[in-house]
């Protein structure tokens, strides 16, 4: 099924590059979106069946396929929204589109990897795909974030190889060959810790530039100031799901060792640092892109910390990076409708939005309502679970340090978006003509309240795909 | 030849690269290690299935040995860019501290004892991954980070030949894929870069944080 999948994404895009019909362009993303369904429902369907040799329908692969499948239909709307918006060249669009199209399949091909080389080549994929994206409105600053999104992307995904590479050393103990993430896992127990731990290490160091993790969290921080929004969306949470993914194979197999309390302390570490430095940027941060950015290396922060936390945080680790996904990506759509009114990002030229945009104030409100985890929000449940069983493993100073920090951070978020909705003072000029359409907050609203939904009362098959994705630890 | 005098020639291109400033020399350097990795591969991988063997000698010698230093030298010509400009590090603490990784990466090596790694390999790639490290921490030039980078994906090279002479298709094509970002995608960005803002200096890249 997957090389289909591959298969068709590829002809989708290839047709798209050289296509410059509105019509056409519009009837092959819609086909790929279908394909894209057709692919998650399969892959629900056969569940923890293997599938064109290097990939498995395991249940964390159906779970971000499935978020992937959703945030492509707002991403493509909001994609379309924004091209009509501009006035680029159709080459451009085509490169746009098509990129964008290579960027899902990446993803999907990342999520169901069961091999790790396979992972890794996808993941890199994703790289290329983006960086495209990036570069759509072709301008210095553009350029700029491009270059560093693709340098630092590339010698972090290097490190990750030289962790993939690692592990091979400890398999080849075991009499494996390959690196196959089942084998692995199976015979975890015998195989060389300190060659585990370097990997983990190398691994973690790696994809935290495609989580938004320190120690490489800039990068997508940057990336994310200058992209389109809808590209912004899609990769503050599906791509972002693939740097989660990655760390998150890895700690699998390093929990089935002794060396998983070590591995714990450096991911409670990394996590609490996350925080931190979203904290610390936050405080003098003056761009709403970078705001959400920064946010999400807290969100990233935060599932580190459940899943260091073991016990009920594996549980919360995946639901919270769902919904996270949710969250973000309709906090995103809703900043595209902000510019699209101001024509800037800066915090301080916008203000007095609930009388330009009453809808999207809503939209605003209930945004930053989720991202901060207020109930109802379901990342207040997934953030309750996280500092339960923190409190429970009895690591009561990082848990403390975590909650003061958070504070900070939904002070400083709740200042800004304050300051978008009723801001009418000293240097503010309200913009001459408005222009909204209200179905462009639609998906924001369905977002919301699916993290509601899912947080709240998970639909029992939800649940059971996060208890299948994390069985395998301990 | 055997594989450990190629090693010790691979080697002796870093300490060269650490004094290196003519940016021409840099690309010579690239070639020779190209050339270098096809001989080792060759000599290492004899075993392994011919078309995987093939694969890996096509990749270092066209790939690394020739398409690569190339295309650099065509980006050099464009951006007029013959000489690297001076780092806030001098010369001779660069060639200190390559000669410590490389002092380091054997010291390191003779003190693993696992059957299943190759510590010729493991030491010669430890001190080429951090060379390319320290490549791209010390200069400030774009095109400096691309030699770098490539360095480290030589000493990723020479690294999946140490954890196993097997060598999986897998893992070579994702150097391959590897080395085709760091080449194609960075080097059509730099000559963005070089053209947009008339220079290829990182500190001109810092527009996003204001």
């Amino acid at each position: 099924m997957l090389i289909v999948y591959f298969l068709s994404a590829f002809a989708i895009s290839g047709t798209l590059l050289y296509l410059r019909n509105r019509a056409l362009q519009l009837f092959f993303n819609v086909l790929f979106l279908a394909v894209q369904t057709v692919l998650t429902v399969y892959a629900y369907c056969h569940l923890n069946e293997n599938d064109s040799i290097y990939f498995a329908f395991d249940s964390i692969g159906v779970i971000l396929s499935g978020v992937l499948t959703l945030l492509g239909y707002a991403t493509f709307y909001h994609s379309y929204l924004y091209l009509e918006r501009r006035s680029d060249t159709k080459r451009n669009k085509s490169i746009y589109y098509a990129a964008l199209i290579l960027l899902s399949a990446s993803m999907n091909g990342a999520y169901f990897s069961k091999h790790l080389g396979t992972f890794w080549i996808c993941v890199e994929a994703t790289t290329l795909c983006v960086s495209a994206l990036i570069y759509h409105e072709r301008t210095p600053i553009a350029l700029e974030a491009t270059w560093k999104y693709v340098f630092i992307c590339s010698v972090g995904i290097s490190i990750a190889l030289v962790g993939i590479l690692s592990i091979s050393v400890a398999v080849s103990k075991e009499g494996l060959t390959d690196l196959d993430l089942n084998s692995i896992v199976a015979h975890a127990q015998g195989m060389n810790t300190k060659w585990i731990k370097i990997a983990f290490i190398l691994v973690l160091t790696g994809f935290s530039a495609k989580m938004s993790l320190f120690p490489l969290y800039a990068v997508c921080v940057d990336a994310n100031t200058v992209a389109p929004p809808p590209i912004n969306a899609f990769i503050s949470t599906a791509l972002k799901n693939v740097g989660f993914l990655g760390i998150f194979r890895m700690y699998t197999i390093i929990a089935q060792t002794d060396a998983l309390p070590w591995a714990n302390n450096v991911l409670m570490i990394t996590g609490i640092i996350s925080i931190a430095v979203s904290a610390a940027q936050l405080l003098r941060v003056n761009h709403f892109n970078r705001m959400l950015a920064f946010s999400c290396t807290e969100h990233m922060g935060i599932v580190a910390l459940a899943l260091s936390a073991g016990g009920i945080g594996y549980y919360a680790a995946v639901l919270h990076i769902v919904l996270h996904s949710f969250a973000k990506a309709g906090f995103f759509y809703q900043i595209g409708q902000v510019y699209s009114i101001y024509n800037s990002y800066l915090i301080k030229e916008c203000g007095n939005y609930i009388k330009l945009n009453p809808l999207g104030a809503i939209v605003v409100i209930l945004a930053f309502i989720c991202v901060t985890a207020i109930p109802p929000s379901g990342l207040f449940v997934s953030e309750f679970m996280t500092f339960k069983s923190l409190f429970a493993g009895d690591h009561y100073y990082i848990a403390i340090a975590a909650l003061f920090l958070l504070t900070v951070i939904m002070f400083v978020i709740g200042k800004d978006l304050l300051r978008l909705l009723y801001y009418n003072g000293d240097g503010f000029t309200a913009p001459q003509s408005v222009k909204i359409n209200r179905l462009e907050t639609v998906s924001q609203f369905i977002f919301f309240g699916f993290i509601i939904y899912l947080g709240v009362n998970p639909p029992e098959f939800f649940s059971d795909l996060i208890r299948g994705a994390t069985a395998v630890l301990p | 030849m055997t594989t450990f005098s190629l090693l010790l020639l691979f080697e002796l291109t870093l300490i060269i690269l650490s004094f290196t400033e003519r940016v021409k020399r840099f690309l010579t350097m690239l070639m020779i290690q190209g050339v270098l990795l096809f001989g080792i591969a060759y000599l290492q991988l004899q075993h392994i299935n011919a078309l995987y063997l093939a694969f890996i000698l096509l990749e270092t010698i066209i790939i690394k040995g020739l398409l690569v230093p190339l295309f650099l030298n065509q980006m050099r010509k464009r951006n007029n860019f013959n000489r690297l400009a001076h780092s806030k590090v001098s010369t001779f603490i660069t060639v200190m501290a390559i000669s410590a990784a490389i002092v380091f990466g054997f010291l390191l090596s003779s003190n693993i004892h696992d059957d299943n790694l190759q510590t010729k390999f493991f030491a010669a790639s430890i001190a080429t991954i951090i060379t390319g490290i320290y490549f791209m921490i010390v200069h400030r030039n774009i095109f400096t980070h691309i030699i770098g980078y490539l360095i480290m994906e030589n000493g990723v090279f020479l690294f999946s030949l140490a954890v196993g002479s097997e060598m999986p298709m897998l893992v070579n094509t994702a150097i391959l894929l590897d080395i085709f970002v760091g080449v194609l995608v960075l080097g059509i960005f730099a000559n963005r870069v070089g053209d947009t803002f008339k220079n290829m200096h990182v500190d001109d890249l810092a527009q996003l944080k204001h």
